[in-house]
């Protein structure tokens, strides 16, 4: 056995997984016709059995994400500050409800992971009816939890079965009280990853608990410069196989609402490079400026069909532009970025080692100047050792 | 190279900036005349200093202004950036400066020095050689502060909380601590070449019934976190409160603190000025009622035994005022600072005994917060409450802490939230107010205290 000090580190992706000792790390594309545990044990079986298992630390995005809808009362406070715990928390959101026209939306056939009731501050009660509950009736959910007015919790709970009721998003002052929401969001999340069957077999080789990647990873952002030459504000992709994640400094949104955590996290579930690669392609095309970006790559549409290195490495350099479109001005979503003031884009994750640095900024200066008809340019920083999920793990 | 170095590199390589040469503005800071720094003005001890506001688009107009300005004696001048600038949003700057240009019209309301560039900027720096006084609002300042001093400009105002507080809702306030870091960081390094850069925090806050305690509090904790990182010249600052006693007594306890917190950690050796900003809250339309108040403010400032006053308008009240009421201001305070003679000493020992125990509680606070470095125990006391400032749009502000004035205008604090204002001191504070009266009389006289100096 190694030292007492030393730790293993694992990450399990739906595409690759990595494993890092201290002296050395190694990335593994995965055998699907194999149990996780069995791939990891048959690639790595050496290196896990010179570990304790409580010197074994395993984080997994492996498709992860919980699905949520939310129903609220104004689009300013309740649905605003809940859709930012959500995200946050790494859940992707189906619908946000407005209660007013409750009845103007149809109830999603798919079943909701969880469904979030918010809506005033604690001065003000009755503000829900049994319109709600005719509503909830129809919806196929698995929990719900209740953070709206304390004065409403009870009734809310009498008509709502297995109801959770936590504190108030929103305060008396109309500020958003996160804690609570997010802490049981990421409970959830947390027992869904862990809930997974193959997941669970990983257990046998770690008695530590398994967390989620993105949140390993948003963690070491604050400590971040100590491991690669990054300025703020920057923002990190992380592009794997089924989903893209994308933390960002505060900085940079016009809309913060939070006084915690310098860095907020999206996850864009259907954008990745293998699992989730025909709904990238799909995105792609219905992109007006993927035509032109393929030309500038010296490639046609055709890449789309092709399995070889190449395709990969270009659906890559399609993903980071996509990303970068949804965070801007160009597509109006959750959030837009001010990518004019960003100094660094930092890419880690498996990306790294398909990319080289030309590559990526030759996307970045593509997307400033379609998109944004700007010259600005921000410092590529490839993460190729990882030294940021590492460093994540140690925090 | 150093991890600062590495951090300058990137941000200097903004598309804003026309190749910034690092070797050749050291070599301009190294050999740059003793007279732009402030710093060796203050040193002298001759007189107190006079500054007006001013910043215009165009290098013409900035030009034409200090001319004014030098004419009437000024001893510093400034700079004041536009609000793109202020906000790094530095293509809409760039935009605004040609539209200013072309069209002899006004498009941005400062310099936007950013898109001058510190080369054209340095040429108007040297040749007037005189200091010149950075007065911005920016939370991430750090490309303006580079571009300033290497603009010849040794005088940079803010800091994290008195340039975030006041103006910003949600820019987050642990960020703004980082890269005020970065900005101490080159101000200290510039300051062994030559003499030292001199850092001004930014007393005034939100400049609405903000009492003394919070004030020097946050002058004391910017000047800390600026002396930790090597800066060698600070000034703290406060405004005109409404009464002169307790502006002598803010002023006394103010320099007392400074002095006891800048050694207890080492760093006695750094020079501390105290600035006056002449009356910040809203001003007599009646401009010949606002040349009264810019007088009485000179008056008290040298009550208070500043060592710089900062000048407002008779233009005040109704918009950017013009070269010449700005020249006014400073030849008429230059004429009033002369004529002062004789002036009495004032001391309340009993004021200044329970504002040097509200400072110091307030402080002991801060220092007992578990964080492991100061900006972290600043951040989690400003988030916390235990530094509450009044009126603040600000998020992560706990705006529990209520004030209102006492029969002579001084400010009292009437619920003090979580800021831990000792209990004696409480009580004081609160048996100088008329508290019979009902919630809404005490509601309309904040709301009507915004007009105090109106007439």
């Amino acid at each position: 056995m190694v030292s007492q000090a030393e730790k293993l580190l694992i990450d399990v992706g739906s595409t690759y997984f990595k494993v890092c000792t201290p002296t050395s790390i190694e990335q593994h594309f995965r055998d699907f016709n194999q149990d996780i545990l069995d791939d990891l044990m048959s690639k790595c079986g050496d290196t896990i059995s010179r570990f304790d298992k409580q010197d074994v630390h395993i984080c997994s995005s492996a498709n992860g994400g919980l699905s949520t809808l939310i129903i609220g009362i104004t689009n300013s406070f309740s649905l605003k500050y809940a859709t930012n715990i959500a995200f946050n928390s790494g859940i992707n959101i189906i619908d946000t409800i407005l209660f007013q026209n409750i009845e103007d939306y149809s109830v999603p056939s798919d079943l909701i992971d969880v469904v979030i009731v918010v809506g005033g501050v604690d001065s003000h009660s009755n503000l829900y009816s049994e319109k709600i509950f005719s509503y909830l009736d129809q919806l196929n959910y698995s929990n719900a939890v209740f953070v709206g007015s304390t004065q409403d919790s009870q009734s809310m709970r009498d008509n709502i079965e297995n109801l959770v009721v936590l504190p108030n998003i929103i305060d008396d002052k109309l500020h958003i009280v996160e804690e609570h929401l997010k802490d049981y969001l990421t409970n959830l999340y947390q027992q869904d990853i862990e809930g997974k069957e193959e997941i669970k077999h990983l257990y046998e080789i770690t008695s530590n608990q398994i967390l989620s990647t993105p949140y390993v990873v948003n963690r070491a952002l604050p400590h971040i410069e100590t491991r690669v030459s990054v300025a703020n504000p920057f923002i990190l992709l992380d592009i794997g196989g089924a989903t893209t994640d994308i933390h960002y400094s505060k900085d940079l949104v016009d809309e913060n609402i939070v006084t915690e955590n310098e860095y907020d996290r999206l996850v864009f579930k259907r954008l990745g490079v293998y699992k989730s690669r025909q709904s990238l392609i799909l995105a792609a095309q219905s992109n007006e400026f993927v035509y032109e970006l393929l030309l500038h790559l010296g490639v046609t549409e055709n890449i789309y069909n092709e399995q070889t290195d190449k395709a990969t490495k270009i659906l890559m350099q399609l993903a980071i532009f996509l990303v970068l479109c949804k965070m801007s001005h160009y597509r109006q979503s959750y959030v837009n970025l001010r990518l004019l003031q960003i100094n660094s884009i930092v890419l880690t994750g498996g990306i790294t080692k398909v990319l080289s640095q030309d590559e990526v900024e030759t996307i970045i200066a593509f997307f400033y100047r379609k998109i944004l008809s700007s010259g600005h340019n921000p410092v590529a920083v490839m993460d190729s050792n990882y030294d940021i999920w590492t460093l994540g793990t140690k925090v | 190279m150093s991890l600062l170095q590495e951090e300058r590199e990137i941000i200097l390589s903004n598309e804003y900036v026309d190749s910034f040469d690092f070797a050749e503005v050291s070599e301009f800071v190294s050999n740059a005349s003793k007279d732009l720094f402030i710093s060796h003005h203050f040193a002298k001890r001759e007189k107190m200093l006079v500054q007006p506001r001013g910043g215009f688009p165009t290098y013409q107009q900035q030009y034409a202004l200090y001319e004014y300005f030098v004419d009437a004696n000024v001893d510093v001048l400034p700079l004041t950036i536009d609000s793109n600038t202020r906000l790094n949003d530095y293509a809409t700057a760039k935009k605004m400066l040609r539209l200013s240009e072309e069209n002899d019209m006004d498009m941005l309301n400062g310099y936007p020095l950013v898109t001058h560039g510190y080369r054209t900027t340095r040429k108007m720096i040297t040749h007037f050689d005189k200091p010149v006084s950075l007065r911005h609002g920016t939370p991430d300042a750090r490309l303006l502060i580079e571009t300033a001093i290497a603009s010849g400009i040794f005088e940079i105002e803010g800091g994290p909380i008195t340039y975030l507080l006041p103006y910003s809702k949600n820019f987050p306030l642990d960020k703004a601590f980082l890269y005020w870091k970065y900005v101490e960081r080159v101000c200290a390094n510039y300051s062994e070449l030559n003499e030292p850069i001199n850092r001004e925090s930014f007393g005034p806050l939100t400049a609405t019934l903000v009492p003394p305690s919070i004030t020097i509090v946050i002058q004391l904790l910017e000047m800390l976190l600026s002396l930790e990182e090597g800066v060698k010249s600070f000034s703290v600052s406060f405004a005109q409160q409404g009464s002169m006693n307790q502006d002598i007594v803010t002023g006394a306890v103010l320099k007392k603190m400074a002095k006891h917190y800048a050694e207890e950690i080492d760093c006695g050796d750094a020079a501390i000025n105290l600035v006056y900003h002449q009356w910040m809250g809203a001003f007599p339309t009646n401009q010949d009622f606002a040349d009264q108040l810019i007088n009485l403010s000179t008056v008290i400032a040298s009550m208070v035994g500043a060592d710089k006053i900062i000048t407002k308008t008779r233009q005040e009240a109704t918009g950017i005022p013009t070269k010449e009421a700005n020249a006014k201001t400073v030849a008429d305070t230059q004429y009033c600072l002369r004529i002062l003679n004789g002036l009495p000493s004032v001391v309340d020992e009993e004021e200044e005994e329970m504002l040097t125990l509200q400072v110091k509680a307030i402080m002991e606070a801060v220092f007992n917060d578990p964080a492991d470095t100061l900006w972290r125990k600043v951040f989690n006391s400003i988030k916390n409450g235990v530094i509450d400032v009044p009126f603040s749009p600000h998020i992560i502000n706990q705006n529990e802490m209520i004030t209102i004035r006492d029969a002579g205008k001084n400010i009292r604090i009437i619920e003090r939230g979580n800021v831990p204002i000792p209990d004696r001191c409480y009580e004081y504070e609160k048996s100088q107010c008329d508290l019979s009266k009902d919630t809404t009389s005490i509601v309309n006289d904040i709301i009507h205290d915004i007009g105090i100096m109106q007439w």
